[in-house]
């Protein structure tokens, strides 16, 4: 007995001096590819705090010595570059346009995977043809679309559009075919109605998915650059993404106005991925999702 | 080893499973058929007890149909017209779009560009992550920072990542070339400004914007892999490289699948990273498809001939989509 305490222990020996072996070559191995990865990233967030005369100085101070909020001040007192607004505008497109995509994905995910109609095999065939098509093709027949609708430069034309995307369905249809029936039946002996059954016994059973579902949504529609830039004009219209590109452009090309903006529109983002980091890699792990 | 056995959730392959799963229970309900009034009249009843059903899909429903699929068949519509916008009466052209696309050398370029672009890019992301996902798969200590960490750059706006590109790569004061020429003493290399080089410059910045994804997806395909499989492998005297080369590299096929299409999908329709970072230049040299539909619909109002670049590329992608699946499929299921 005592021999095969031995061994155990010396064979657990091992696995530990294994397993730390294995840690420490997987951080020889990572760690230059993680300096490449956060480099850029810390160099963005000093830049935001260096004075534009001390932006070209080489070697790279990455700790701004002194640390100065001036770019900050310029891009939110310049009324030309109205970054505040700008901020709101994404946080208003973003959140909204979410809102939409939950409600009426989840109504026809909820009806594709629970009802009955007919006609659901063609209809639910006709969104699995839109998804074999390439995004290229729509933009021009959206656009001039709206343009008759008179909805560009608002940000209808950001919204009812991307709720007709059909991820949303495809993802909640799948999480409500996994919601026992059981339950929907008792509700329904209970005498709930089917929108109540829908809104209150399954919906909140598919919440992970609805979260996932609307982190990404949310991500893809605060992070847009192309879509925006198509269907918005006016400069107290524009979302963060083409404010940035505004940015880069004609008078305004000052690098620590470029990084003061960069800084403001990406971290945010940041702390809601540090935050959420968990939600996020599962969420891309299970459902295949990603902002871009 | 087909799509049913990837653990990837591939919409379509979910999709798929789904669609026979449910034709399967259909045709089981399919009872034997009587047609007597009484049963008629409880079908009309069923039916009239399914119509609200059709007000769940009916939001989601218009607007895919008004924003999505009527789009889709106006697009190749307008490519058949001189489209100018404020007209009424449009000038048909029949296919003379398309004669002049072909004979357009800037779009061939563009053309190359994007495909040059588009190659480099997903070889570069899928080896990437692929060697990296192999290396997370297993948990070790810190293995939880490296997957936040490498994922973190996907989580900024192309536009923040421009900024930073255009910085980074800058020939004169950027930090790239600060460290090759005045650290490491390599001649000065005018990484935007060369045209050969272009390409691979916005490549390496998309793999350091992009990688991650395809890591997360490749880490949730490893895991699908039966461990015993590699146990029975060290067993026979398998290396580390044979086992990656005869279990990990044939099982990963299905996933495999999945991430290069989407890939693909992805960067043939770039836009964003030559728009900012060199406007399409030099020259034309990093002009993508989509910039040049973008310029020609949006600063030159030709949306007929916009249209008609719209229609090639998307072709062009339906294609090689379908040559992907097939090419790949074979070889997932060997």
């Amino acid at each position: 007995m005592s021999t095969m305490t031995t061994t155990h222990r010396a064979a657990r020996k091992r696995l530990i001096s294994k397993e730390t072996r294995r840690a420490i070559l997987m951080w020889l191995l990572f760690l230059p590819l993680g300096f490449i990865i956060i480099i850029p990233l810390l160099y963005m967030f000093s830049m935001a705090f260096t004075t534009e005369a001390n932006q070209f100085v080489l070697p790279i101070r990455w700790i701004p010595i002194p640390p100065t909020l001036q770019n900050f001040n310029k891009i939110f007192a310049d009324p030309l570059l109205p970054l505040g607004r700008w901020f709101f505008n994404s946080l208003l497109v973003a959140t909204v346009g979410t809102i939409i995509i939950l409600i009426v994905s989840s109504l026809s995910g909820y009806a594709f995977a629970r009802l009955e109609f007919p006609g659901k095999n063609l209809l639910f065939s006709l969104l699995l043809f839109s998804l074999m098509i390439p995004a290229a093709i729509t933009l021009i027949p959206v656009f001039l679309l709206l343009r008759t609708l008179g909805m560009l430069d608002t940000y209808n034309a950001i919204w009812w559009p991307a709720a007709a995307s059909v991820t949303g369905i495809f993802l909640l249809r799948q999480h409500f075919y996994a919601v026992p029936r059981e339950l929907e039946d008792a509700a329904r002996v209970d005498g709930a109605n089917r929108f109540r059954i829908y809104w209150q016994v399954c919906l909140p059973l598919v919440r992970g998915a609805l979260v996932a579902l609307s982190i990404f949504t949310f991500l893809g529609l605060w992070n847009d650059l192309f879509w925006p830039l198509i269907v918005l004009n006016k400069q107290a219209n524009l979302t963060l993404p083409i404010g940035l590109v505004v940015l880069q452009q004609g008078s305004y090309i000052q690098r620590g106005l470029a990084f003061a903006g960069a800084f403001v529109a990406s971290v945010p983002v940041l702390i809601f991925y540090v935050i959420f980091q968990r939600q996020i890699i599962a969420g891309i792990t299970t459902t295949g999702m990603a902002g871009q | 080893m087909g799509w049913g056995a990837a653990r990837r959730p591939n919409p379509v392959a979910i999709h798929l499973n789904l669609e026979s799963f449910t034709m399967a229970t259909s045709t089981a309900a399919a009872a034997p058929q009587r047609t007597s009034a009484t049963d008629k009249r409880r079908r009309w009843k069923a039916l009239k007890n399914q119509l609200p059903n059709y007000l769940f899909i009916l939001p989601h429903f218009f607007l895919f149909a008004v924003f999505l699929l009527y789009p889709i068949f106006r697009g190749l519509q307008i490519s058949l017209y001189d489209w100018k916008i404020m007209l009424t009466d449009q000038r048909w052209l029949g296919l003379a779009n398309y004669q002049a696309l072909m004979n357009d050398a800037v779009f061939w370029q563009v053309l190359r560009n994007t495909f040059w672009f588009m190659i480099l890019t997903v070889i570069m992301n899928v080896t990437l992550a692929l060697i990296v996902a192999a290396g997370l798969k297993h948990r070790f200590t810190g293995s939880d920072f490296f997957r936040v960490l490498f994922y973190a750059p996907g989580i900024l706006s192309v536009s923040v990542l421009g900024i930073i590109a255009i910085r980074v790569w800058e020939p004169q004061l950027g930090i790239i070339n600060y460290y090759f020429v005045n650290v490491m003493g390599f001649p000065r290399v005018n990484w935007v400004s060369d045209p050969t080089l272009i390409i691979p410059v916005l490549a390496i910045t998309t793999v350091w914007w992009t990688f991650g994804f395809p890591m997360l997806v490749f880490i949730a395909g490893l895991h699908s892999i039966p461990e015993q499989l590699y146990e029975a492998a060290k067993i026979d005297g398998a290396g580390v490289l044979s086992a990656f080369r005869h279990i990990t590299i044939p099982l990963i096929m299905p996933t495999m699948l999945f991430v290069v299409v989407t890939q693909f999908i992805a960067h043939m329709q770039v836009f964003a990273q030559p728009y900012i970072i060199t406007g399409g230049g030099p020259g034309n040299a990093s002009r993508s498809v989509v910039q040049y539909l973008y310029e020609t619909a949006w600063k030159y109002f030709r949306y007929g001939y916009a249209s008609a670049i719209s229609v090639v590329l998307a072709l062009i992608m339906i294609v090689v989509t379908i040559v992907l699946f097939s090419l790949m499929r074979r070889r997932a299921e060997y």
